[in-house]
């Protein structure tokens, strides 16, 4: 039967220059009968308007409680092949490096057990696997792990952390991210696998203010790679920026947000004091400008998407850090904020969202943080705030 | 101690079709950390498994 | 019984050789051309990125492409962006050239780099998702089409990047997009009252509306939702099966602007509201394309060299926005949700 639907509104998604999932999929569909499904199903949300997709219902492998997404058609009469159709999330090597028999390998399991759809990746960092039946999962999961790869996070548990593509490919990387995203990753299985927290927890690793996962946006931790010291100058470099007609004082000098950069138009000098480590100037002169020596990390809360109470950018919560392996000062970290979140979180309750209901000063208090002005934009401007039995007069 | 617990665990999921740890372990008056742990156990032995409606859910495999 | 609990492979297994030996010892970068960069260590080796543009949403048999392309170039080497790039590593500088005459040849975009377009971030849409109010991967491929050029090439002020979420859930977080593409949902969830007893806790799904809007009903053993309260987020959705809130009629696309993560300059923004609603038109959404193309024009044609959209409109003021854009302002443009008053105006300072 399903052989004869036609797509006519997908086939003008087949048109123009970027490349058609629409055309991939249909020959895809040649081989599957599931994905011919979704494409029909697809057209028909097209035409109406509308999703037909149904959540609910317990999926998933033996012993994890996340990984997996339950996900079935609501038309299954109509749509057989795709009545049940979860998704797999498997955990992402640091960094998305692969080596094509890796691929070919996660592939050949894929084929064997799902539709053969994908996502490369899911916004969290997961290889996200598109449509497999119940039946199958246990096997796919099965075989997977007999190929040394594992599920990813999802539901109220920690997500897998992902990080960018650091030291392996970046001169900025003030911190190892792809070993520290993997270091955390293998320390908190448990974690990852078991939802047992109030909300989804999400860990970010970026190697420098660029934030090029986007930590600071995305994630509920935000590990970002900074220096302490003074950014390195190259002044014969900065000169032949400047011979080959670079406008240093214009693009760079005058962009700086803190005025920490001086251009005689033979010198270029900074303030180390007054500079804020935005990375501006060692974007737009990569030759001759970088990273400090003493390196580490600024560590950052809270961040999250609109759902519930708006959406945060992650605050500071410890300025510098240094991040050397085995990374324990940032696992007790994070040790300590689960316990208090878990403690105290209601239902779907993000960290950053607790912490703007209890209060910082509790949060701080109560996993014992000092405050310090570099986590705040501004004083507060109002009279109420409240004091510790202690510090009050007997 | 943790065998006690554990019973009081299976107990508890015997009589709910599917419950939140957070609230198990207000009404069984223990720590949340100890019924997770209980919990966990139980989910790696194939005993119980989770659900996912918006929160995370725990029932006994059937 | 399989192993569980072993986590992700060791990254270190699928770095290339050049990587291995220059592993933190890298010196510079730069951009050869739109979609190459070159990345040279202190020991002096080098490194060819070749950027090339994917749907994300990929059959095995096109990763499969990628993977004979990356054996024949790249010693079998690859990598994906946070952006849903592919990345061929390239070592040896021969093979650059070659594997951009192929990747013409299969249609395959080179480019995102620097002050280029890059990939739209996205979710599933219809494709995949019970809650999405538009599609993504449709949009996503019309807009790409009609903007193409500007991925290929860097004639951009600045880096320009979209992203697409498919409901208020922002599984691909678009809150700090220079452009935001958001599927919304514009009216109340309609409640099964029969199926809310049987499914949902109601306790839990009165806790679920931010704003306070469902109540019980004794009555039916149900809720109610009050229509002056619901912002049509589709928590309760989320938490409650039987309370469907798509509506074909009425959901639809806004477009945010003027967002960015990067801390270069200035810190991370939150992208604001542009065009409240936009009608779900498929296959190819022309309202959606017209208005992204229409943000796009005036931005570049207004920019000074190295403004990212945000940092436009905050030298320009959001009233120019309006004016230079055509948009209309409305009240929907104007705060009421719980840390509203601190963006409204309070200084006599503002232009006409």
């Amino acid at each position: 039967m399903s052989e004869d639907k036609k797509t006519p509104l997908l086939d003008e998604l087949e048109k123009g220059p970027w490349p058609s999932f629409v055309t991939d999929m249909k020959k895809l569909a040649e081989k599957k009968p599931a994905v011919k499904d979704v494409l029909d199903q697809l057209e028909l949300s097209y035409a109406e308007k509308k999703g037909h997709w149904k959540h609910g219902g317990i999926v998933g492998v033996t012993g994890y409680g996340g990984g997996v997404i339950g996900r079935y058609s609501d038309k299954p009469e109509e749509f057989p092949n795709v009545a049940e159709f979860h998704t797999m999330r498997i955990n992402q090597p640091s960094g998305w490096f692969y080596t094509t028999d890796a691929l070919r390998d996660i592939l050949k399991t894929w084929d064997k057990f799902g539709s053969g759809l994908t996502n490369m990746h899911g916004a969290t960092g997961d290889i996200i696997l598109l449509g497999t039946t119940t039946q199958n999962l246990q096997p796919a999961f099965n075989e997977f792990s007999e190929k040394g790869w594992d599920l990813g996070g999802s539901g109220s548990d920690l997500r897998s952390p992902s990080c960018c593509v650091g030291p392996a490919r970046c001169e900025n990387a003030c911190i190892d991210t792809l070993d520290i995203c993997y270091n955390l990753t293998q320390e908190f299985q448990d974690e990852l696998h078991r939802p047992m927290w109030p909300y989804k927890f999400k860990i970010k690793v970026s190697g420098c203010a660029n934030d090029c996962v986007a930590s600071v946006a995305r994630a509920d931790f935000s590990i970002v790679g900074t220096w302490r010291d003074t950014l390195n100058i190259d002044q014969a470099e900065v000169r032949a920026y400047a011979n080959n007609g670079y406008d240093i004082k214009g693009m760079v000098v005058e962009k700086c947000p803190s005025n920490a950069l001086e251009w005689d138009g033979k010198t270029l000098s900074i303030k180390s004091e007054e500079c804020v480590r935005c990375m501006h100037c060692i974007n737009k002169m990569p030759k001759a400008l970088s990273v400090g020596q003493e390196k580490g990390a600024t560590i950052l809360i809270g961040g999250k998407a609109t759902i519930l109470k708006s959406a945060f950018l992650s605050w500071v919560l410890v300025p510098f850090m240094k991040m050397e392996p085995p990374y324990d000062e940032v696992k007790d970290l994070l040790r300590k904020i689960w316990e208090w979140w878990d403690e105290n979180g209601k239902m779907r309750e993000r960290v950053g969202e607790l912490i703007y209901r209890k209060g910082m000063r509790v949060f701080l208090r109560d996993i014992g943080l000092d405050p310090v002005p570099q986590m705040v934009a501004a004083p507060r401007a109002n009279p109420y705030f409240f004091w510790w039995p202690e510090e009050i007069n007997k | 101690m943790s065998e006690d617990l554990r019973a009081k665990v299976i107990e508890y999921l015997g009589k709910v079709d599917k419950t939140k740890t957070r609230d198990m372990a207000d009404n069984l008056k223990e720590k949340k950390s100890d019924v997770d742990k209980i919990v966990k156990e139980l989910a790696k032995e194939g005993k119980v498994e989770f659900l996912y409606i918006g929160t995370s859910y725990v029932k006994l495999v059937k | 019984m399989p192993k569980t609990d072993l986590g992700p492979p060791n990254y270190e297994q699928f770095l290339p050789p050049v990587i291995k030996e220059n592993y933190g010892s890298w010196k510079y970068h730069e951009i050869v051309k739109p979609g190459v960069l070159k990345h040279v260590a202190k020991s002096g080796d080098v490194l060819y990125s070749v950027r090339v543009g994917s749907a994300r949403l990929l059959s095995m048999d096109k990763i499969l492409e990628y993977c004979d392309i990356a054996d024949k170039y790249c010693g079998g080497y690859l990598r994906f962006t946070s952006r849903h790039n592919v990345e061929f590593l390239v070592s040896d500088e021969k093979n650059v050239e070659p594997l951009l005459n192929e990747l013409k040849e299969k249609g395959l975009p080179v480019g995102g780099t620097g002050n280029s377009l890059k990939n739209i971030i996205h979710t599933q849409g219809w494709v995949h998702c019970h809650s999405a109010a538009t599609d993504a991967s449709g949009i996503v491929k019309a807009v790409m089409d009609e903007i193409y050029d500007y991925y290929t090439s860097m004639t951009l002020p600045a880096p320009l990047k979209i992203s697409l979420a498919c409901c208020l859930n922002m599984c691909g977080a678009v809150h700090c997009s220079d452009i935001a593409i958001l599927g919304i949902h514009r009216t109340l969830p309609k409640i099964n009252h029969e199926m809310v007893q049987k499914q949902c806790e109601i306790p839990t799904l009165i806790a679920s509306c931010p704003t306070g809007a469902i109540k019980p009903n004794p009555k039916l053993k149900s809720v109610e939702v009050n229509p002056e309260k619901c912002m049509y987020c589709g928590n309760c959705f989320t938490m409650c099966p039987s309370m469907p809130i798509a509506d074909p009629d009425n959901d639809g696309v806004a477009l945010l602007v003027g967002g960015k993560v990067s801390n270069a300059r200035t810190g991370p923004m939150f992208s604001r509201l542009a065009v409240p609603y936009l009608p779900n038109n498929p296959p190819r959404w022309p309202e959606v394309v017209d208005a992204i193309k229409n943000l796009i024009d005036v931005w570049a044609a207004n920019a000074r060299p190295g403004e990212r959209y945000g940092e436009w409109i905050d030298r320009i003021g959001w009233e120019s926005f309006f004016k230079l854009t055509g948009l209309p302002f409305t009240d929907k443009h104007i705060d009421d949700f719980i840390f509203s008053v601190p963006s409204f105006r309070s200084t006599t300072n503002f232009k006409w």
